[in-house]
């Protein structure tokens, strides 16, 4: 098997060849640091690259299973975690070079159910500072770039796992989900993004953006990926206040293929928003698909979603600049501008206009989980548009000129105000051969339900098999 | 802190004083066009008729 297979492998079928010993981890992680060598210089997903300790890793988990001691899919798989979650003994930045010498004592929980599960951390990924934007961008460690095109953005702010699962450095790699910050660079880089259910997967030893909207959860290349890894990273931590105590299922098990009898919703608004026709195309060949795979659409009606946008930027804005407040009066500068202004415009929001989002929060929150009374699942796209320029403000989206910003996280936000799941599935390519998203958002813990028909869909297409030209 | 819809560019120099919030003189051009955006949403909010609704924030003591 040559080096560029392996690096393009799900662990799925990775883990296999591992317990059948036809591929070693030391095998595994050698093929990785050889791809990280020859694609990072167009790509800089890496904040901390740990190429001894991750060679050291491989070596023990070779010995280990070679003695038996085999722990599960994801032993001698190769991560990558985004830089804001806290590896104990290696620096954690939050992208910010003010943290640039900053070493945490413990690990996280979620890195530490990945050791526990005998995966093997490669490095930390490139973010956008402190995971305060959608798109990417990063002056303090370099911009991160799109595999399939360079000279676009990877979307953000998890943009250094989406460029690194894309491009085959990494097999599974983590981001946080506040506005979008999985399912956007997910999307625009053609993998999948799981944003799981608020308080199933610990932000324990997560730097905070924003408390209430912050998920954690999987970026992948597969659905059955983030299945395995959400066995593997969901549960109830006592040291996560908005921990949830339910019980966990086999994420797999969703895996069926089949999506006869489930409902699917397709809210208007989302296509009365400012859409991209190739977008447009391409999520309504994925819903006719899907539907003749024996699932029933029905177009439905969701009017708060014009407001999510001001109801999820009102709570984001207060929170994150309540909990960066004194780091802005003591480092301010050295905060990257754009990050720094954002910190310093949610100052200006008063503590009645924060509640009264909270308030607003609690009606989106009602009217979807009335929507979902009678389907199953909401669909549309993920993003309006395909990956737009780095350092780009504007972008056109079919006729209509938008704010970047505002563009990436128009369909995301609302499933961080109520916290209900939602993946981003590869559904095609825009004619420049850009990727384009599918999103499925479902009930709050019936991850099962969103990666059943993402993995069906995902089945019945070949979009995910396509690689980016590096 | 201000709650009105519109912002004068004398009102955010005032509450920029206020708060701390320093610059150059294009940093804060650009901070005054980013806070108006934010007082847009908070009108936007405050269209919603939300008298029926608690914030979504409720705080439950722990027993231990």
């Amino acid at each position: 098997m040559n080096t560029l297979e392996i690096c393009y492998m799900s662990a799925g079928n990775l883990s296999k060849l591992i317990q059948k010993k036809e591929v070693s981890p030391v095998e595994i992680i050698d093929a990785h640091l050889s791809r990280i060598d020859a694609t990072e210089p167009f790509l800089n997903s890496f904040i901390t690259l740990l190429a001894d300790a991750s060679r050291s890793a491989a070596r023990q988990a070779e010995k280990d299973i070679q003695a038996g001691r085999y722990k599960g899919p994801l032993h001698g798989i190769p991560i990558g975690l985004k830089d804001l979650y806290n590896t104990g003994g290696v620096r954690t930045t939050s992208g910010s070079k003010i943290f640039d010498t900053f070493v945490p004592t413990e690990d996280c929980t979620v890195a530490a159910k990945f050791q526990q599960a005998g995966a093997i951390l490669l490095g930390k990924l490139n973010m956008h500072p402190f995971a305060y934007g959608p798109t990417g961008e990063n002056l303090d460690y370099g911009h991160m770039h799109n595999p399939w095109n360079p000279d676009m953005l990877t979307g953000g702010s998890s943009g250094g796992s989406g460029s690194a699962t894309a491009a085959g450095q990494c097999t599974i790699t983590t981001g946080s989900d506040t506005g979008g910050s999985i399912r956007i660079p997910a999307a625009l880089c053609g993998i999948v993004g799981l944003k799981p259910t608020y308080g199933l997967v610990s932000r324990h030893g997560l730097t905070p953006l924003s408390w209430s909207l912050d998920h954690p959860g999987p970026m992948t290349r597969t659905v059955e990926d983030a299945a395995i890894t959400m066995n593997v990273i969901a549960g109830y931590d006592s040291r996560d206040v908005a921990s949830a105590k339910v019980d966990i299922p086999d994420y797999t098990s969703a895996l069926t293929r089949n999506v006869k009898g489930l409902k699917i919703g397709v809210p208007k608004e989302y296509f009365e928003a400012p859409l991209d026709p190739q977008v447009k195309k391409a999520v309504e060949d994925a819903i006719s698909l899907l539907e003749s795979m024996g699932a029933e659409i029905k177009e439905v009606s969701f009017p708060m979603y014009n407001q999510s946008q001001a109801i999820s930027s009102t709570i984001l804005m207060a929170e994150a600049t309540a909990y960066h407040r004194d780091l802005l009066q003591s480092d301010g500068q050295q905060i990257y501008e754009p990050v720094r202004q954002r910190l310093e415009a949610g100052l200006f929001i008063s503590a009645a206009d924060y509640l009264r989002a909270q308030q607003a929060r609690t009606l989106l929150d009602q009217e979807c989980r009335q929507l979902l009374n009678d389907v199953d699942l909401l669909a549309g796209p993920t993003e309006p548009v395909t990956a737009p320029e780095i350092l780009s403000s504007r972008v056109m989206a079919g006729e209509q000129e938008i704010g970047v910003v505002g563009a990436l996280t128009q369909y995301t936000r609302p499933y961080n105000i109520n916290g209900f799941p939602a993946i981003s599935v590869p559904c095609g390519f825009s004619d420049a051969g850009m990727p384009i998203g599918l999103q499925l958002a479902g009930r709050p813990f019936d991850e099962l339900t969103v990666l059943r028909a993402a993995h069906a869909y995902e089945q019945a297409t070949d979009w995910h098999t396509r690689r980016p030209p590096l | 802190m201000a709650s009105e819809t519109q912002l004068t560019r004398e009102e955010f120099d005032d509450l920029a004083q206020r708060l701390g919030v320093t610059g150059e003189p294009a940093y804060l051009d650009e901070l005054y066009a980013q806070v108006r955006g934010v007082f847009i949403g908070t009108a936007t909010i405050r269209e919603i008729d939300v008298s029926a609704v608690e914030p979504d924030m409720a705080f439950i003591p722990r027993i231990n």
